[in-house]
């Protein structure tokens, strides 16, 4: 099957967590979207999955669990497609699914990738899309090139695919625990059965790179600032007084750790910057964030202080109590352990995946991409973005019914003169 | 290309207001487009079939006289466990046997295991004079033919050969339990015992010679710590 030495994998040090608190709200998935410039063909785009998945046999996996740890298990069933419904980010019924931990979704011109999040992160899911998209086309009986950026399916999968790169970078001496403080939540009237509003607004990548230039920041910065004033400005300010909203409000931004440190893994390998601020102030300006922001991101993307976050990480799993903990004990430790410290250490997650290439020949076939994260209980609004050409698509999804945060998130880039392309799916309509 | 000229926003859709503000939209579309994302649709629960509850009713009712009429008659034996036992295994059976997504072996293994539970408790539970019967015979006969059972479905679907193996293993280990029953007298009528011992040993031997490399791979990934 492949130049792996065994069939099955240890899951990943940061992959390990979710699949023990992922429920039907906290579901831990997320999903990129491609629209394409034509209508999908279903029969093709199952062909070309099913060859893709033997250049990618990591994918090609169910979770099982073992005396001590759950671990990722070599499929014998065949991947199936599916259209897409309603649900944004639902949880993967694995059953359903012919227990692979992610689904290839179809509709008219969209294909779409959910995946769980204890096998890959965004940058694995990117590069399995991409190669999907190629092998699509091709089947089609275009003639498009690889040119060196897309993996095909008759590459042979290499072994740094496989690794746990947390574990490589691990360092026993920088592992200090810094306790963290309960962030603040925002709140809003909860959507019936799990459902999940997306908003997404495509702005042109030049104009906003432009507006962030002139404030010294990068994109991801200004908008992570912009994001903290909008939720200052809809759910804070004037409201000071209140007991709930004297906690700081905290910007989850997680950070693809292969641009800092050498990695060809497909698996998890991305850490988080993390912005923190109390808005208990009636006079908070934007400037005061972009600063904020900057010195906090430019705090934490020091080298030390991500291999300290990580090994922090890796030593928890490497307590001896904890690693012949039984499976079923440990479930339970890491579930309640989770719902009372894990969850509520973020207001908001706010990923940025950053610009997607495609080789030339690919381009015209290629109309834009989405990339948007799960929303639950405690993170009730959550943010993506992705760029691809000149199309920066931000992309937020909702648990709560309001849609504040978006609207006055949208109207700060129109009241500078961009044009907005708004795209939802309407959640409001149907419930 | 609607427009929204309260936030300043375009949206190609075929919805009335806009996604942010719910005011409503100006414009038309140009042309008839279709909605990025599908409709969404209310989730109905899961609602029992009929005949699912008719049974489940006709099971509770069958539990319960016999429940009644054992106590209302007592005599100093409960025997309506045994029926009552029986309903549930049939249940099992159902549930596991039939309408279980689980591969083979899992199944195979676990109503082995259940249908020996069930034997067993009925034999030292209910009939105090002559017991004994289902260790001696039943327990190592059926641990045996199930091993033979789980190989013969290894050996014809060779494609799916490591889903099943863990089950073997399972069946295996337990096909010992006899013969150690045996050493401590607990077991009287050795030869089902002892046949069944030797067919475990004998699978497990062939899979220890053969495929040395399977039963490393297998404990490897269910006691990784």
């Amino acid at each position: 099957m492949s130049n792996k030495l065994t069939s099955w994998f240890k899951l990943d040090n940061s992959g390990k967590i979710f699949p023990e608190i992922s429920n039907q709200r906290e579901t831990n998935t997320f999903r990129i979207q491609i629209a394409l410039t034509e209508e999908v063909d279903p029969e093709i785009l199952q062909m070309a999955s099913l060859g893709i998945l033997e250049r990618f046999p990591m994918f090609k996996v169910r979770l099982k669990h073992g005396l001590f740890w759950s671990y990722l298990d070599y499929n014998t069933k065949p991947f199936q497609i599916t259209k897409m419904t309603h649900e944004v980010c639902s949880a993967i019924n694995f059953r359903e699914n012919n227990c692979y931990l992610f689904k290839v979704l179809y509709r008219n011109n969209l294909i779409a990738i959910e995946m769980f999040h204890a096998l890959a992160d965004g940058s694995g899911v990117i590069t399995l899309l991409k190669s999907l998209v190629y092998e699509y086309l091709k089947l089609k009986g275009y003639s498009v090139m690889p040119d060196n950026m897309i993996k095909t399916k008759f590459e042979k999968s290499i072994q740094e695919e496989y690794e746990d790169a947390n574990e490589k970078y691990y360092n026993k001496k920088n592992r200090k625990h810094i306790p963290e403080k309960k962030a603040y939540r925002i709140k809003g009237t909860l959507l019936p059965n799990n459902n999940t509003g997306l908003i997404s607004g495509t702005i042109n990548t030049q104009k906003i790179l432009e507006i962030s230039r002139s404030e010294n920041l990068t994109i991801t910065e200004y908008i992570t600032a912009l994001m903290m004033y909008t939720i200052y400005t809809t759910q804070i300010r004037y409201r000071t007084h209140l007991k709930s909203n004297k906690v700081p409000v905290k910007i989850f931004v997680p950070v693809n750790l292969r641009k800092h440190f050498p990695s060809e893994t497909l698996r998890n390998f991305s850490y988080f910057l993390k912005t923190n601020m109390v808005m208990s102030r009636d006079d908070i300006t934007l400037e005061e964030l972009f600063n904020l922001v900057k010195n906090q991101f430019s705090e934490g993307i020091k080298k030390e202080e991500l291999i300290r976050k990580m090994s922090e990480n890796v030593a928890f799993e490497k307590k001896i109590i904890f690693r012949f903990m039984p499976y079923f004990i440990k479930r339970y430790a890491l579930k309640i352990g989770y719902n009372m410290l894990g969850m509520k250490l973020n207001t908001m997650s706010l990923t940025n995946i950053g610009k997607v290439e495609f080789p030339k020949s690919i381009e015209p076939y290629i109309h834009d991409i989405t990339f948007a994260v799960y929303s639950g209980k405690f993170n009730t609004v959550n943010c993506g973005i992705i760029s691809y050409k000149d199309k920066l698509k931000i992309t937020f999804t909702r648990s709560i019914l309001e849609t504040n945060i978006e609207k006055e998130f949208f109207r700060h880039f129109t009241d500078k003169g961009l044009d907005v392309l708004i795209e939802s799916n309407y959640v409001e309509e149907f419930i | 290309m609607k427009r929204c000229d309260k936030c300043n926003i375009t949206i190609i859709t075929n919805h009335k207001y806009c996604p942010l503000c719910h005011q409503v939209l100006q414009g038309e579309n140009d042309e008839p487009i279709k909605e990025i994302y599908p409709d969404t649709i209310s989730v109905t629960r899961m609602i029992l079939p009929t005949t699912k509850k008719v049974i489940m009713y006709l099971t509770i009712i069958s539990i319960l006289s016999l429940a009644i009429i054992n106590w209302a008659g007592f005599n100093g034996s409960y025997w309506s466990l045994i029926p009552i036992s029986g309903i549930i295994y049939f249940w099992f059976l159902v549930r596991v046997g039939i309408f279980s997504k689980r591969n083979i072996a899992f199944r195979l293994a676990t109503l082995t295991v259940l249908m020996i539970g069930l034997l067993i408790f009925i034999d030292f539970d209910t009939v105090p004079d002559n017991n004994g019967w289902s260790l001696n015979y039943l327990m190592p006969l059926l641990l045996m033919s199930a091993n033979l059972a789980i190989s013969v479905i290894i050996w014809a679907k060779r494609l799916n050969y490591r889903d099943y193996f863990f089950y073997l293993l399972v069946i295996i280990v337990f096909s010992l339990v006899p013969i150690i029953l045996a050493f401590v007298n607990i077991v009287t009528i050795l030869w089902p015992s002892i046949c069944a011992f030797l067919v475990a040993v004998s699978i497990l031997l062939f899979i220890i010679f053969f495929f040395p490399k399977l039963i490393t791979e297998e404990i490897q990934k269910r006691f990784h710590a």
